[in-house]
């Protein structure tokens, strides 16, 4: 369609974890699309900051309340809720390398900063019978990798759990709740983590990102996804040509998920 | 001002009535050159797409609809799968004949077949292309009473279509499958207002009914073929560059797994 009158023009949006990766993408896209785009991210980015910005550790609760009251104050009440926050700094090895510690971080960076940032927002947005929530998740939580990403995967298929029964429940107050699952991305996190990750098994970088893509069953695109790759779907869903579209799981993955 | 689609020649079978009428709709509103395919003319004067009348349940029409496509307007770039339906009985598993399953696998999965596999060659040749198969929520949702060989069929194309993405992505295709739900097309007024004079009720309490033997949708209505059409045009779109092998599903949330 001809993008001249722009498709999210007088649109709120918040992305958490909007200064790096996929979460600058999807920004940057709201942002071309028209919206008025809120960051967060526990520091501001160095340079220029090209949208609003509020500082939040997802790590911890209080912030959390404090990052809803803030952008609702400031800004109003978003009318497209991205929760892009997520990640693992969980040790790679497999279930015996994981303590308690470490599965407490991944619940609560990938599970509960969701909930409790939905929990302050959603509500509001049924007052004002509209809205969108995306829920940024994983392939991994359709494809359990042990080796390297034991905790994580099962953080996401947690939340696409909970993304679902989200959705059910607020459908007939008009808010529209999705995932979107993207495969491997080339994000600055995800060149560091292959870089670990290498070290960590002993082999280049090439070698570990190709062990994980046989690891997932081949990438038939065979290539990683582009940041930009990812916001575009993020882009249509929050828009109103998704208008029917509530409760699925949009994979993004080159081909990657093996099953029908 | 170039659109999104300008150059592109896509061709939507079955699109001169409901999802196909609007996904050619759409695809022609971002630049396509639209060529829809049906087996009898519409009679619409105001069809504003390039048509092409072809039984594609017959092998030798499809080779023949797509080498006359292939020299009045080039090679394809977009192919919407679109065709498909059902004529077998309501009534559950008793009253299907074999010729229901067959007219059902035929419509909704041979058709596809074999309309890719005359297409596919021309796509692999330039290494790129875009196949979408329309399929519907009851390939993951069985409704035994009233369309239970045509589910079947449509589990049988959701894994076709599969299995075709793993097989030409590598080649530079991008293959998705598109699962809509209860969707308000001209076909579902007249099944619904058939349903209402044998059961005596209203046309409200039949689409209840209906809605509720999905175990309900919890957007509380059916799509519209536009709403369909808006994300087929996102998925052939170049904004959809590393969607590939996947079945989006757009039912309002009717499917109540994960």
């Amino acid at each position: 369609m001809e993008k001249s009158a722009k498709e999210l023009s007088g649109k709120i949006a918040l992305v958490t974890g909007g200064t790096k990766g996929i979460g600058k993408a999807i920004a940057e896209k709201l942002a071309f699309e028209g919206a008025t785009v809120v960051v967060t991210a526990r520091k501001p980015p160095e340079g220029k900051i090209e949208h609003h910005f509020i500082a939040a550790d997802f790590t911890d609760s209080s912030d959390i309340t404090s990052l809803a009251e803030t952008m609702v104050q400031q800004y109003g009440i978003p009318a497209i809720l991205i929760n892009n926050v997520g990640g693992t700094s969980s040790p790679a090895g497999g279930f015996q390398m994981l303590s308690d510690e470490d599965w407490g971080r991944d619940i609560e960076l990938n599970l509960m900063a969701s909930i409790r940032l939905d929990k302050a927002i959603v509500p509001k947005m049924i007052g004002n019978k509209s809205g969108v929530v995306i829920h940024i998740s994983s392939l991994n939580g359709k494809i359990p990798l042990y080796q390297s990403n034991f905790s994580y995967g099962v953080m996401k298929s947690a939340l696409n759990a909970y993304s679902k029964t989200l959705a059910n429940e607020v459908a007939g107050h008009g808010i529209r709740v999705n995932t979107v699952s993207p495969g491997m991305v080339r994000t600055t996190a995800m060149e560091s983590f292959l870089q670990s990750y290498a070290k960590s098994i002993g082999k280049t970088v090439t070698e570990a990102a190709q062990q994980i893509m046989d690891g997932l069953g081949g990438v038939p695109l065979n290539r990683l996804a582009e940041p930009e790759e990812i916001a575009s779907l993020v882009a249509f869903l929050v828009s109103d040509g998704a208008a029917y579209i509530t409760g699925a799981n949009m994979l993004a993955d080159g081909g990657t998920y093996p099953a029908v | 001002m170039e659109k999104e689609l300008t150059g592109k020649v896509a061709l939507v079978t079955g699109g001169t009535k409901g999802i196909g009428k609007a996904i050619a709709d759409r695809l022609s509103q971002a630049g396509a050159t639209v060529i829809v395919t049906a087996r009898n003319h519409p009679g619409d004067e105001n069809l504003k797409h390039h048509f092409i009348a072809a039984d594609i349940t017959i092998s030798s029409e499809t080779d023949k609809m797509v080498w006359e496509i292939n020299e009045k307007y080039g090679a394809i770039d977009i192919l919407v799968n679109n065709m498909g339906g059902s004529s077998s009985p309501s009534g559950g598993f008793g009253v299907l004949t074999d010729k229901h399953w067959e007219n059902d696998m035929q419509l909704n999965l041979h058709s596809a077949v074999r309309i890719d596999r005359a297409i596919l060659p021309q796509m692999v040749e330039k290494n790129s292309g875009v196949i979408i198969h329309v399929s519907s929520i009851t390939g993951a949702l069985p409704v035994y009473e009233s369309l239970g060989a045509y589910a079947v069929a449509k589990a049988a194309l959701n894994n076709y279509s599969k299995s075709l993405a793993k097989e030409f992505t590598p080649k530079g295709i991008r293959i998705a499958a598109v699962s809509p739900g209860m969707v308000k097309t001209d076909t579902m007024d007249a099944y619904l207002q058939s349903l209402a004079d044998t059961t005596a009720s209203s046309i409200e309490e039949v689409t209840r009914n209906l809605m509720n033997s999905l175990g309900g949708i919890p957007m509380g209505r059916m799509a519209l073929p536009d709403e369909i059409a808006e994300l087929v045009g996102f998925l052939v779109s170049p904004r959809a560059s590393y969607i590939t092998g996947v079945n989006y599903i757009i039912d309002g949330g009717a499917n109540p797994s994960l």
